[in-house]
């Protein structure tokens, strides 16, 4: 069943085109990251389906209704749905509990608060005014909001940003919990590492069109080449390497890090030198080409990759 | 499952025991709001005591005037500011993406406005019958209890619509200011302005102001048996403000955080 549905969405503010011909599905219980650069259109497309903006033209479904559906219908829809904004959106004269319970009483089948408080970790603040907590506990009750009425499409926009990986990691921890039970998520992020650890789907915008539409995998796959990484072991020094494999030393951590279009070369070149050498190759690693690089890859030549 | 969600959906009187409990708390907590509402009022009618031993007229001008500047205060300034803010915030944004009956958020709101504007009332005429010669029958206070009621939703309307009017919060105050220091001043609400031109007297008649002072004093100066009446005039004139904020909230009334010009 298709949770999600965007079909040649336009978005204009003024002569401004935020959003241009953006088209892509997202199935039940899947998690998909709406990644680009800043201006790429993320929010946009995402306010879009929050029912924030109405669409200059195309068409938008979440949950096989207009996001701006009124009356009970649209209430009864908008009960199904959780959404986490850019920015922290809290009134910050209440509690912790306060707002959660408040929340709470909104919804037919809520979760129950103190499992929710529970969940984002803020259980020793429940009492505590939400003015008075950091940016990133204000971002987790900014998640405890978005979650307590058991949503079934949940919308996340940039989650983390701002965070420090600790609690980044630990809001990942909720958001999984989430979708192992069956919520099916979009979020937009600028973080690779995200988008990697979150995401079965990766939609890459840029200049407001989709570039890329790809498992993590495939689309890391898609950009870039193999790196192969070897610390040099005690008592070598760069100059001992090949002057082809030298040049790619750093210095500093005395390591190799080899962008190779060519693996079995230069694997042979330098395998060839550690034989000859009696050089100790543990902690030889050939790493994949990584999601970032495509991403890179994707966002710098944007429309012919599409 | 979207009609078993239908069906499974809360109750609009729940939801609205909620808002106007949530709305409370806000305005409880906001340290501003609670000084203007309650404080102001007090103190200026501790400040105006030498004015005491006057015409009992004047000093229940006098009471109702600033008993109408705390109701004010609280149903136009306080809930407009808090709007506002919440707007910038967020806060107005997420609660459009709920479950939650527009109506009912803005029932919630004004009903709690309201009742703290009543509390600021209760506080200045309690003060202002112990410390001047005013004297409140049952029939007055049931008088006072329309005109304030009908004051404070008049004002709560106009604030609300006047919020489209005001980008941030930080340029909410001098608007609500401009707009509302004006209107208390010539309608009498900070002492009486016998000296003022007709045309202006003229003017604040059909202002929401005016109105709540007059029909405040002649139930405080009602010594009689039975109900003090209220003029109709001044009803008309507050429920056609009522109307006239609630339209224009409908037609203008902005969720979104106003967002910077490119």
């Amino acid at each position: 069943m298709t949770v999600i549905e965007v079909e040649h969405l336009v978005k204009r503010f003024g002569s401004f085109s935020a959003v241009e011909d953006v088209s892509f599905d997202v199935p039940a219980g899947q998690v998909a990251a709406v990644l680009g650069p800043n201006g790429a259109g993320k929010t946009t497309t995402i306010e879009v389906l929050e029912g924030f903006l109405t669409p200059s033209s195309g068409v938008v479904r979440v949950l096989g209704a207009d996001p701006r559906q009124g009356g009970r219908a649209g209430r009864a829809r908008r009960a199904r749905i959780g959404l986490v904004l850019q920015t922290t959106s809290l009134d910050l004269q209440l509690t912790v509990a306060e707002a959660i319970g408040l929340y709470a009483g909104l919804f037919p089948r809520p979760m129950a608060p103190a499992e929710v408080i529970e969940m984002i970790d803020l259980a020793g603040d429940a009492g505590t005014r939400i003015g008075a907590l950091s940016g990133g506990q204000r971002r987790r009750v900014d998640l405890g909001l978005g979650i307590i009425g058991r949503p079934e499409v949940l919308f996340l926009d940039e989650p983390t940003t701002g965070l420090d990986p600790e609690a980044r990691r630990e809001l990942w921890a909720v958001i999984q919990s989430l979708v192992a039970g069956g919520t099916t998520v979009l979020l937009t992020t600028h973080y690779i590492e995200e988008a990697q650890r979150l995401a079965d789907r990766v939609i890459v915008l840029a200049d407001g069109r989709v570039v890329a539409d790809a498992a993590p995998d495939q689309l890391r796959a898609r950009g870039g080449i193999p790196v192969i990484r070897y610390h040099l072991p005690p008592g070598v020094n760069p100059g001992d390497l090949p002057p082809a494999l030298a040049r790619h030393v750093d210095s500093r951590h005395n390591e190799l890090s080899l962008p190779s279009a060519d693996l079995t070369a230069d694997l042979d070149a330098l395998i060839g030198w550690a034989r000859r050498f009696r050089a100790d190759l543990t902690g030889l690693e050939v790493t994949p080409p990584s999601l970032e690089d495509a991403y890179l890859s994707l966002t710098s030549e944007a429309p012919c990759l599409n | 499952m979207s009609e078993l969600t239908i069906q499974r959906l809360p109750g609009t009187g729940q939801l609205l025991a909620a808002q106007i409990r949530y709305q409370m708390l806000l305005l409880m907590r906001s340290p501003r709001a609670m000084v203007f509402s309650l404080v102001i009022p007090v103190l200026l009618l501790v400040l105006s005591s030498s004015r005491r031993h006057l015409d009992p007229q004047l000093e229940s001008a006098l009471v109702a005037g600033l008993a109408a500047f705390g109701l004010i205060v609280t149903a136009y300034i306080s809930h407009a500011i808090g709007l506002v803010t919440s707007r910038q915030d967020g806060v107005l944004r997420r609660w459009r993406a709920t479950p939650l009956p527009t109506w009912c958020f803005f029932a919630g709101r004004i009903a709690a406005t309201a009742l703290t504007a009543l509390g600021s009332v209760a506080i200045a005429v309690a003060v202002g019958t112990a410390m001047y010669h005013v004297h409140l029958t049952g029939a007055a206070a049931l008088s006072l209890l329309v005109i304030f009621v009908l004051g404070a939703l008049a004002w709560a309307a106009v604030g609300t619509a006047v919020t489209s009017l005001v980008p941030t919060a930080q340029g909410a105050g001098p608007v609500l200011m401009l707009t509302y220091l004006p209107v208390i001043l010539f309608s009498g609400g900070l002492g009486s302005v016998s000296a003022e031109p007709g045309w202006l007297a003229t003017v604040a008649r059909y202002l929401p102001a005016q109105p709540i002072i007059s029909s405040a004093t002649q139930a405080l100066t009602h010594t009689g048996p039975g109900l003090s009446l209220i003029s109709g005039r001044d009803l008309a004139v507050l429920a056609a403000w009522a109307a006239a904020g609630v339209l224009a909230s409908v037609l203008f009334f902005r969720w979104d955080p106003v967002r910077p010009r490119r």
